[in-house]
């Protein structure tokens, strides 16, 4: 079956510096795929090459039978969301929401419809007048995914946005974020440091470090690779319990 | 009570200049040691309006100035602040900003006025316009340049990729956004360039008299009743401006 996104030897340089080297990656449908990386490995640069925030210096991107490479960012239907929630400061939960579908023009009653069905799956029923310097943190990152999924995007690209949360907040949101994937039928990329947080999320996972990417056939790939770090971490926590 | 003492001593120290220009603008005569003018009439408004002076024309002739520079400066500072503030060589920009503030507006009008005269801009409504434009124009991307932070980058790349194109995300993220550094520039420049004397008197050469040109004429000409009527008619547009700047922006925020 062909992927829902192929990327081709993609390479991005910033003058001599190398940031992506070679990079081949494949997503499938209704597929999460975990990336792993740490900070300055490439993770940003390379998700920003695929929502058409960044031109890649070399390689080809293909989104179903389409390369993409060209296409500006707001024709390509792939939202990009960031570690925090940047919901539009000026608009409350319901806009924010709404925002992608006003900018389609798609009649209000539609909008009404679409944006109070997310604000129940999210759980925003009751918030949504609410400004948002009036919501928690986890509150905000809800609105946020709600605002990307209601556009229903080919892609949704996730940079580390649970990262900011504390670990009881963060815990929730991985559920709710399992739960929507499911019911919407979701693709995304989804970029972390935290090998827990990618085996959780990711149907598949892939590891960039400096710039060079490897995309693991299945978890226990992933579990079976020395370098993945995954046998580190337990061994660690075994160690605590002996 | 303190409080209040000093509340009052505010109100009066920004209201007691404004009755007196006002007071001195009705006088006729006012002469050591009367407390009071000896005659208060009309008669000093209705003589400039007759007279050559025309301080009513003058008076708008400085509004469509000012209001050309200001809304001239606000729209243009705002796309150029964006372009230096991401920049590579922002700093290299930011520094050249500054140097028309190292030089005083006259310095800037005396190094202008050559090029001027060969363009015959000198003396005309544009050259004033352009001169004061050139003037103000750095202190406008200056006003703006920390409004292009990381987190306005960010949410300008979100909006593209929720599917707003160019135009819809200057109109429904960057225009609300950036509403207050607008009005703020807006406000800064039209003040600049209605106060504005010495550039303006070179570059218009006479030929142009804004009302703060008027008002040094009719100092030199040691006719403080003009010169007051004059100054009662030039903080007419700065008061508006700090009503409207109150009552909307402040009470919003």
């Amino acid at each position: 079956m062909q992927p829902l996104l192929h990327i081709k030897n993609l390479s991005k340089s910033f003058g001599n510096e190398s940031i992506l080297t070679n990079v081949n990656l494949h997503l499938k449908h209704n597929e999460v795929l975990s990336v792993i990386g740490t900070s300055g490995s490439g993770k940003t640069t390379l998700l920003k090459i695929i929502a058409g925030l960044e031109q890649q210096t070399t390689g080809e991107l293909w989104l179903n039978e389409n390369e993409i490479s060209n296409q500006p960012a707001q024709n390509r239907n792939i939202v990009y969301l960031y570690q925090e929630a940047l919901l539009f400061p000026h608009l409350n939960v319901f806009e924010n929401i709404a925002f992608g579908l006003r900018l389609k023009k798609q009649p209000s009653i539609d909008i009404k419809t679409k944006v109070e069905k997310m604000l129940t799956y999210l759980e925003l029923e009751k918030h949504k007048n609410k400004m948002p310097h009036q919501l928690s943190g986890g509150q905000k990152q809800r609105v946020s995914f709600g605002r990307a999924m209601v556009v229903e995007p080919k892609i949704l690209l996730l940079d580390e946005p649970f990262g900011a949360l504390d670990s009881h907040t963060r815990t929730k949101m991985q559920v709710l974020f399992k739960g929507l994937v499911g019911k919407l039928n979701i693709s995304a990329l989804f970029v972390t440091h935290d090998i827990k947080e990618a085996i959780i999320m990711g149907n598949t996972i892939g590891k960039i470090e400096k710039g060079n990417w490897q995309q693991y056939q299945n978890k226990q790939a992933f579990y079976d690779d020395e370098t993945s770090g995954v046998k580190n971490e337990i061994a660690f926590w075994k160690d605590i319990i002996t | 009570m303190f409080k209040k003492v000093l509340q009052y001593l505010f109100i009066s120290s920004i209201g007691f200049p404004l009755v007196f220009l006002l007071l001195l603008s009705l006088s006729r005569s006012w002469q050591f040691p009367a407390i009071w003018p000896q005659q208060l009439s009309f008669a000093n408004w209705e003589f400039l309006q007759k007279s050559n002076a025309q301080l009513f024309q003058t008076f708008f002739l400085s509004l469509g100035i000012s209001l050309l520079v200001a809304v001239t400066v606000t729209v243009l500072a705002f796309f150029i602040s964006k372009e230096i503030a991401y920049s590579k060589r922002k700093s290299t920009y930011l520094f050249l900003t500054y140097i028309p503030y190292l030089l005083s507006p006259v310095i800037m009008a005396v190094i202008f006025q050559y090029y001027f005269i060969l363009t015959h801009l000198s003396g005309t409504f544009l050259g004033v316009a352009l001169a004061q434009f050139l003037i103000a124009f750095p202190y406008g991307v200056l006003i703006y340049i920390n409004f292009w932070n990381k987190q306005i980058n960010e949410l300008e790349a979100l909006s593209y990729t929720l599917g707003a194109n160019k135009w819809q995300t200057l109109k429904k993220v960057l225009l609300p956004l950036s509403k207050n550094a607008l009005i703020l520039c807006f406000f800064q420049v039209f003040l600049i360039s209605w106060f504005e004397y010495g550039l303006t008197n070179l570059i218009g050469t006479g030929k142009i008299k804004t009302l703060t040109v008027s008002v040094f004429n009719f100092i030199n000409e040691a006719n403080i009743f003009y010169a007051a009527l004059a100054c009662c008619l030039l903080v007419v547009p700065p008061m508006i401006l700090l009503y409207i700047n109150k009552r909307y922006i402040f009470i919003k925020r």
